[in-house]
């Protein structure tokens, strides 16, 4: 018996989390089962009989001896744990009766988990911002435009990302 | 000074006095979603996302401490600090509560 695997590249953006879900749910609608996820944006599917399994991504950082209460608190509330992608986690539950299962139930705890991926892009930007004076004014070599333009991209995506975290936090906080 | 502190962590959300309400003896994580469900009948439940980030700020602010392991689950206790603040909480609930009651005839209306 052949296993039917497909692999699928798709990029989301810190603050689509609540898309992904959405698609992973609809791939299950088709027959496609979430199997593993990779870097950057790498998922893999296997096909089997059509499930409404609900997705929810959680933004989770951990020191490595505390991963088993945490994962042992999402398998306790009936959630399967299919991987992580940087330290998103990926949970599973199957929908029962038309309603949908959360992992955060109140708009407070959705927040956090936004504010804990925002405390990743702050780190990411002072990084970025300590080395903008040797990209831009150092190094006069002819490719090194290329290097300009992959900092200025980075840049501008790490700021974006930043500015739709808090718009997307200032949504939750007014529920 | 010690009730300006207490104070900072005032009001609790609906979900952190649910979850402290349960952690004044141990209880392990899946334990406290379901009392707190049992509890509340039904108005509030926890979910483990919830859950693992009120542990882990309650256990960084000092309000709740790890106790004990059994079948690799951990369970948490109410600090002295954080029976302070739950109580504190449940005093202002009961002034809330007092307020709304006695409100005249706004009963008669609930139809």
């Amino acid at each position: 018996m052949a296993e039917n695997t497909i692999r699928k590249f798709r990029w989301f953006w810190p603050w689509q989390d609540e898309q992904e879900e959405a698609w992973l749910r609809s791939m299950s609608q088709k027959g496609w089962h979430l199997l593993s996820v990779g870097l950057a944006g790498i998922y893999r599917f296997k096909s089997g009989e059509s499930h409404d399994y609900v997705y929810r991504l959680d933004y989770q950082t951990y020191k490595k001896k505390d991963e088993q209460d945490y994962l042992q608190l999402f398998s306790d509330a009936g959630w399967e744990h299919i991987g992580y992608m940087s330290s998103w986690h990926y949970f599973r539950k199957e929908a029962k009766e038309g309603e949908l299962p959360e992992i955060f139930t109140d708009p407070e705890s959705k927040v956090a988990k936004y504010k804990r991926g925002l405390t990743y892009l702050a780190f990411f930007a002072v990084i970025i911002i300590s080395v903008s004076h040797s990209v831009w004014f150092k190094y006069p070599y002819s490719w090194w435009f290329v290097v300009r333009a992959i900092y200025f991209l980075l840049t501008a995506s790490i700021i974006y990302s930043i500015i739709k975290l808090l718009l997307r936090i200032r949504h939750l906080r007014r529920i | 000074m010690v009730r300006n502190d207490i104070n900072k962590y005032l009001p609790l959300t609906e979900s952190t006095y649910y979850i402290m309400l349960t952690l004044v003896d141990p209880l392990h994580g899946y334990a406290v979603m379901q009392k707190v469900e049992e509890i509340s009948k039904g108005t509030v439940r926890v979910g483990p996302g919830t859950l693992y980030g009120a542990f882990t700020s309650l256990e960084k602010e000092g309000l709740i401490v790890k106790v004990k392991e059994d079948n690799r689950r951990k369970s948490y206790v109410l600090t002295p600090e954080g029976q302070k603040v739950l109580i504190n909480q449940i005093k202002r609930l009961e002034i809330m509560t007092r307020n709304g009651l006695s409100v005249k005839n706004l009963f008669d209306l609930d139809p």
